[in-house]
C-alpha cells in the first residue's frame, strides 16, 4: 500500500484564503498539503471580479487592506507571475445627502488608520476623474486611486506553484470528508477517495463551505453563502475608469481590466439570494447592463461574452472569522463575506504568523471565532 | 516539450499549443483547469474555436480519448450581445 507523505499542516480549500496561507507557511518551512475538491479557484475565488480596495470602516479591515494592497503590487516579483495588478482606484457613489455624510464620516477614519489618498471628489471632479460617468443627480464620492484590480487565476496559481516548489503538496479533486480526531486534538483528514492523510494541524479554508467543513469537526462556525451574479464584457480600449460602486437599490459594481480591457461586474440582489446555488439567472443579465449604462452610457455597444455566478461568505456582522477553535490544531479562516479576494494576501499572511506562533488569541479580536457578531461592516 | 512549431490554440486570447502543454505540466488535467491557466477559452468565442483542440491536447498527454474529457461550463450568453441590446430587452 502507498503511504501517503505527512504534512504539518492541512489546509482544506484551494481558493485565495487557502492558497495565501500555504504560501506563507510552506514559506516558513512547513510541510504544506493544500487539499481542493475542484480545481484551483473552484468556489468563490474563480468567480469573483477582481476588485481590491482599502475603504472599510474598520481598523482591523482597513490595516489587513492596507497591507494587501502592498502584497498585491509586488506580486509579480515575489511569486514570478504576472497577476496583473493595477492601481486603477476605486470611486464609492453618493447620490444621497446622507450618503456624502456617510461617506465622509468614513475618509476621516480612514485616513486616521493610514489611507492616506481616500478623499471626498464633487460630481465635476467625479466625472474627471471616471471619463463618461453621468453625474446626474450625482452629489459627489468617495475616492482612493490606489484601490486597484488583480486577476485572481494568477494569483492562486503562483500562490500554488510557490508551495510546491518549498516541497508542499497539491492535492486537486480531492474532497475532505471527515476530519480525524482524538484526546481533544486535530489528527487529520478522510477523503472521499477514502485516503487519510495525518497532521497536527488542519485549517479550515473553505470558503462558502466552511460551516460544513466545521460541523465535520464538531465546530460550529457561522458562514452563509449567498448567490452572487457577475457578466464579463469583450475587451475594447481602457478608459481609465475606476471601479464604480452604486450602494443604491438599483446599483452596482463594475470596473474594466487594465490587462486586457474587459468589463466586469455585479450587483448585490434585494432580497439576498441565501444558499449554494450559483445558477446563473436571465434576470440579471438584462439588468445589469440597464445598471451599468446608467451610470455609463457611452458602453452600450460593448458586447456581453459570459454571464456566471458565485458565493459570498457571509458572517452575521460582516467581518472575516481567523482563529482557532475548541478543537486544539483545527483553525478557521473564513467568512470573508465577499472581499475575500482583497483580503486573502494579508489575510493569509496574518494566518500564518498566528499558527507558527501557536498564540491562544487570534491577532485581530474583531475576526474572533466566538464573538459577539453585533457591529455591522459599513462599507459592505 | 514545447513543440518546434508552436500553433495557436486559441485563437481569441492568443494562446500557443507550448503554453497549453506547459499548463498540462503543471497538473491541469481537465479543460476548465487549462482555461484558468492560459485564458483558453476566455475569448470572444467563449472556446468554440479553442474546446476542441485544448481537449485533443489533455487527451494526447493524459492517454485518454478526446470524449472521455470533461465538458467545459457552458453559459450564457450563446453570443456575444451588447449591453444597449441586453438592457433593452
Ligand atoms: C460575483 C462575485 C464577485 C466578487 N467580487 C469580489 C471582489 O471584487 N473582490 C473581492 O475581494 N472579493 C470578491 N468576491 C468575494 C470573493 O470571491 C470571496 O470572498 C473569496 O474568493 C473567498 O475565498 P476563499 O478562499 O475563502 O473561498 P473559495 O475561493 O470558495 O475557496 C474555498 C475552496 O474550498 C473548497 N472546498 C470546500 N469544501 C471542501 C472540502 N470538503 N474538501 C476540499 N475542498 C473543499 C472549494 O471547492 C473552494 O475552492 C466576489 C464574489 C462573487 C461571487
Ligand atoms: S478561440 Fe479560444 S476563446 Fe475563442
Amino acid at each position: 500500500m502507498k503511504v501517503p507523505q505527512n504534512a504539518d499542516i492541512i489546509i482544506i480549500g484551494g481558493g485565495i484564503v487557502g492558497a495565501a496561507t500555504g504560501y506563507h507557511l510552506a514559506r516558513a518551512g512547513y510541510r504544506v498539503r493544500l487539499i481542493e475538491k475542484g480545481f484551483l479557484c473552484a468556489g468563490s475565488t474563480g468567480r469573483c471580479i477582481g476588485g481590491i480596495r482599502q475603504q472599510f470602516t474598520s481598523q482591523g479591515s482597513i490595516r489587513l487592506m492596507l497591507e494587501s494592497v502592498r502584497h498585491f503590487s509586488s506580486m509579480k516579483e515575489e511569486l514570478g507571475v504576472d497577476v496583473h495588478w493595477h492601481p486603477g482606484g476605486y470611486l464609492f457613489l453618493a447620490h444621497s445627502p446622507e450618503k456624502k455624510e456617510a461617506f465622509l464620516a468614513n475618509i476621516a477614519v480612514q485616513q486616521s488608520f493610514g489611507l492616506k489618498d481616500v478623499r471626498w471628489v464633487d460630481a465635476y471632479q467625479a466625472g474627471q476623474v471616471a471619463p463618461g460617468l453621468n453625474i446626474d443627480g450625482l452629489l459627489g464620492g468617495s475616492y482612493c486611486p490606489s484601490d486597484g484590480q488583480a486577476y485572481p487565476f494568477a494569483v492562486v496559481a503562483g500562490y500554488a506553484e510557490r508551495i510546491r516548489s518549498c516541497g508542499g503538496l497539491v492535492n486537486t479533486f480531492t474532497e475532505v470528508t471527515a476530519i480525524m480526531q482524538g484526546g481533544g486534538r486535530v489528527k487529520g483528514v478522510k477523503t472521499a477517495q477514502g485516503t487519510e492523510y495525518h497532521a497536527d494541524i488542519v485549517i479550515n479554508a473553505a470558503g462558502p463551505w466552511a460551516r460544513e467543513v466545521g460541523q465535520m469537526a464538531g465546530i460550529e462556525v457561522p458562514v452563509e453563502p449567498e448567490r452572487h451574479e457577475a457578466l464579463i464584457t469583450e475587451g475594447v480600449e481602457y478608459l481609465n475608469i475606476p471601479m464604480l460602486v452604486d450602494y443604491r437599490a438599483d446599483g452596482g459594481y463594475f470596473q474594466q481590466f487594465r490587462h486586457n480591457g474587459q468589463f466586469i461586474g455585479c450587483y448585490s440582489p434585494v432580497p439576498n439570494v441565501p444558499g449554494h446555488s450559483t445558477d446563473s439567472s436571465y434576470e440579471f443579465l438584462s439588468e445589469m447592463p440597464k445598471r451599468m449604462l446608467k451610470l455609463v452610457p457611452a458602453l452600450g455597444p460593448v458586447k456581453v461574452i459570459r454571464q456566471w455566478s458565485g458565493s459570498y461568505e457571509n458572517t452575521p456582522d460582516g467581518n472575516p472569522i481567523l482563529d482557532r477553535s475548541p478543537l486544539e490544531g483545527f483553525y478557521v479562516i473564513a467568512g470573508m463575506c465577499g472581499h475575500g479576494f482583497m483580503l486573502g494576501p494579508a489575510i493569509g499572511r496574518q494566518a500564518a504568523d498566528f499558527i507558527k506562533s501557536g498564540a491562544k488569541e487570534p491577532p485581530i479580536a474583531e475576526f474572533a471565532l466566538q464573538r459577539e457578531f453585533s457591529r455591522q461592516e459599513a462599507m459592505k | 516539450m514545447a513543440s518546434n512549431t508552436d500553433k495557436i490554440i486559441c485563437r481569441c486570447e492568443d494562446i500557443t499549443e507550448s503554453q497549453v502543454l506547459e499548463a498540462i505540466e503543471k497538473g491541469a488535467t481537465t479543460a476548465d483547469e487549462v482555461k484558468r491557466l492560459t485564458r483558453a477559452g476566455m475569448g470572444h468565442c467563449q472556446g468554440r474555436t479553442c474546446r476542441r483542440l485544448v481537449n485533443q491536447l489533455l487527451a494526447r498527454r493524459l492517454g485518454q480519448r478526446p470524449e472521455d474529457q470533461k465538458p467545459v461550463t457552458q453559459r450564457s450568453p450563446l453570443q456575444p450581445i451588447s449591453l444597449k441590446t441586453l438592457a433593452d430587452s
